[in-house]
């Protein structure tokens, strides 16, 4: 972890920008969908969503909640735009005043510390849309210049030079292949796909390829594809961002560009498959990118993908893991994409491994909070947030703690080290390989009191 | 026109009332409306999907299993307000419609309504006496839950606004000032053969006896009601109760985008 942290701009405070000393502009109202207006009325303020908010759970503040949040925004619009805005006739006879910078402000810090996680959604009575709506309103508040908080405006910053969160040079992107293989950890390196023109393009996001703690999600993908056979590649060095963490800041212009340029790059690869281990590399590439142009390829997660493989028989599981471990659903694969049963059944499959599920699994699966910029902008709010999923994975009685994303995967080792749980953290490709009797090196996932 | 049972005829004032609350209501509809409209993104990424829509409407609309899921509890109190609110809201609409536009000597108007030959109506009266009571019971058995959840038990997970507490004090009000007009109309003699039907009207008209009110002051607090009801339709769009109608919207848009 100490690596992750020189990576990872981590900031303590977290303060909205401070633009205006004036009245702040007006939210482009324009930039939502009127079902997204509509939204704002729906909510019946059952407060169902507080119950299950992993921010307001840490800080019970009422603007942190969904319900909160829709309120008070759904007032600043009203002010701004309603027929009963201030400055108008009807505004003037109900007493309404103009939205202050320190109203906007405190909305937008309020509005940052949110993990993204999509629980609001699941539990909503009212199937309030709120993640793309939080995004909108991320982007708005962007446009008026409030937003992001200042500790995540680095993240946003070296993505668009970088093409990566982290600040790490391009050039180094594709470096974990090389020193796997001169571990020999891998037989060979992937192909450049640019070269040998394979079918399957294995994507390997930003946070596998630089941060040395979870590079083994790209070993042990990279070692699994090989001993099936997979003709596939990878970008190296050409491979961008996915832009994440643009569309989720409301950096939606540089969202747009990147996602442009990724689109094309891949519509001209001529691939039938994009393969990804990170959930939420998977999630905007499957369910964000074709909001902006068409895909003339099928997105997979590594986990669907390697059961496709089982499926061909391509892959056999020929050792016994002896473990017991507990799965946690990553939100960017099980609530935004759907993927709940696939990893079960992988995980079904690996002989001798006994899975115990959390008491909150699948649709309710607790929040890391490493999503959405809130460990940028809040990182001790994070910490206790990944703290409570770690108490949730001990109660189990599991050693191993599995799950099927790197972010996750950095997430939850916060709360293991902070707690110095004695549970280890392991991406669910480790357990393939160890299943398929390839050599595994996860010092990085051991748990805490391991190290 | 003739009058129907609850003695009520429809007067110059209470038109203008009717008049009133409809434009405030409308004024409403479009200051929200006008609002959802100044967004242009596109609302829907994906062709609506029917049977979606309709399986959502039918069982998260009406039934309300998406609530029943997360309480037994919170799921009788919507369900009793709502179905209890539709009722008596059709019970009206129907009654307001039927003695403006049916004629009195049709066979619909004798089974249901009173007119002035038949004060008690014929036994379809009968029905629409239980109709409202049932409703009626329902509605004050959701309301009497809200309440306690909210003002007595007060569970953290409810933020109390001014406009939760005018918006159950309306219904509240309404359904209470309803049993009311009832109690007092069926203390009156000439309805003795036919009050079991009002089961609870029945039983508050005796109670009214013993403490010595009569049907004399019922035109009083039929007006009372009335005005109160007008009051809570205009101000529905401008209350929490304008999720009846947003709330089912974005349930089925949500359907229809994620089949």
């Amino acid at each position: 972890m100490e690596q992750e942290e020189k990576q990872t701009p981590q900031e303590t405070s977290a303060s909205a920008s401070e633009p205006h000393d004036t009245a702040p502009a007006h939210i482009p109202i324009e930039k939502f969908s009127a079902r997204q207006l509509l939204e704002l009325d729906a909510c019946t303020r059952c407060g169902e969503c507080a119950n299950w908010c992993p921010a307001y759970d840490q800080d019970s503040r009422e603007p942190l909640t969904p319900r909160g949040r829709a309120r008070l925004f759904k007032d600043i619009l009203s002010r701004q735009h309603g027929v009963f805005r201030a400055g108008s006739l009807l505004g003037k006879l109900l007493g309404k005043k103009p939205v202050s910078p320190d109203e906007m402000r405190a909305f937008a810090k309020d509005l940052y510390a949110c993990s993204t996680c999509m629980q609001c959604h699941y539990v909503c009575p009212v199937r309030i849309d709120t993640v793309e709506l939080w995004e909108k309103i991320r982007e708005c508040i962007v446009d008026c210049g409030f937003g992001p908080l200042d500790s995540q405006k680095d993240l946003v910053l070296k993505t668009k030079n970088y093409d990566n969160p982290w600040g790490q040079p391009r050039s180094s992107r594709s470096r974990w292949t090389k020193v796997a293989k001169k571990k020999k950890r891998i037989t060979e390196e992937p192909k450049d796909i640019l070269k040998s023109k394979s079918p399957v393009l294995y994507f390997v996001g930003c946070t596998a390829s630089y941060d040395n703690n979870v590079e083994e999600v790209g070993i042990n993908t990279t070692n699994i594809f090989q001993a099936a056979g997979v003709d596939f590649g990878i970008l190296g060095v050409k491979e961008r961002c996915c832009g994440s963490v643009l569309l989720r800041m409301g950096d939606r212009p540089s969202f747009v560009s990147i996602c442009t340029q990724n689109i094309e790059q891949f519509n001209g690869l001529g691939i039938t498959t994009l393969v990804t281990s990170c959930a939420g590399c998977l999630k905007t590439i499957r369910e964000d990118y074709p909001k902006i142009g068409s895909l003339n390829f099928k997105v997979q997660h590594t986990i669907e993908f390697i059961l496709d493989l089982i499926k061909e028989g391509k892959l056999t599981f020929t050792r016994d893991v002896p473990l017991t471990v507990t799965y946690h659903d990553p939100c960017h694969l099980g609530r935004h994409a759907g993927v709940f049963d696939a990893p079960r059944r992988l995980l079904q499959m690996i002989p001798g491994l006994r899975i115990i599920e959390m008491e909150r699994n699948r649709e309710y699966s607790r929040c890391c909070g490493a999503g959405g910029g809130l460990k940028s902008g809040y990182p001790d709010m994070q910490n206790r947030i990944s703290q409570k999923r770690i108490d949730d994975a001990l109660a189990t009685g599991a050693s191993e703690l599995v799950s099927a994303c790197p972010f996750c995967y950095q997430g939850l080792q916060i709360g293991i080290q902070a707690k110095n749980a004695p549970i280890r953290m392991r991406d669910i490709t480790e357990l393939v390989c160890m299943a398929l009797g390839i050599e595994t090196g996860a010092a990085g996932g051991n748990a805490a009191g391991d190290e | 026109m003739y009058d129907n049972y609850l003695y009520f005829p429809a007067t110059a004032a209470l038109y203008t009332l009717s008049v009133v609350t409809v434009l405030v209501l409308l004024a409403g509809v479009i200051a929200s409306t006008t609002l959802w409209m100044k967004g242009k993104a596109p609302s829907l990424h994906h062709p609506l999907n029917a049977p979606a829509i309709i399986k959502a409407f039918v069982l998260e609309c009406l039934l309300q299993v998406q609530i029943l899921r997360i309480s037994v509890v919170r799921w009788l109190m919507h369900f009793c307000i709502f179905i209890g609110f539709l009722g008596l809201f059709a019970q009206t609409a129907l009654m307001a419609f039927m003695s403006h536009f049916v004629p009195p000597d049709t066979f619909i108007a004798k089974t249901f309504f009173v007119s002035p030959e038949s004060r008690l109506g014929g036994a379809g009266a009968r029905v629409l006496d239980m109709w409202g009571d049932v409703f009626g019971l329902l509605l004050l058995i959701g309301l009497a839950i809200a309440i306690i959840r909210r003002y007595v038990l007060r569970l953290p997970q409810l933020e109390t606004l001014l406009k939760d507490t005018l918006s159950l004090t309306f219904l509240t009000v309404i359904a209470l000032t309803g049993f009311l007009c009832e109690g007092l109309r069926l203390t009156d003699p000439a309805y003795a053969d036919v009050a079991r039907y009002s089961f609870v009207g029945n039983l508050l008209a005796a109670l009214l006896k013993n403490i010595g009110w009569s049907a004399a002051s019922y035109q009083a607090w039929v007006w009372t009601h009335a005005v109160i009801s007008l009051a809570f339709c205009a101000y529905i769009p401008f209350s929490k109760a304008w999720h009846i109608f947003v709330s089912p919207l974005e349930i089925v848009l949500d359907a229809s985008e994620r089949a």
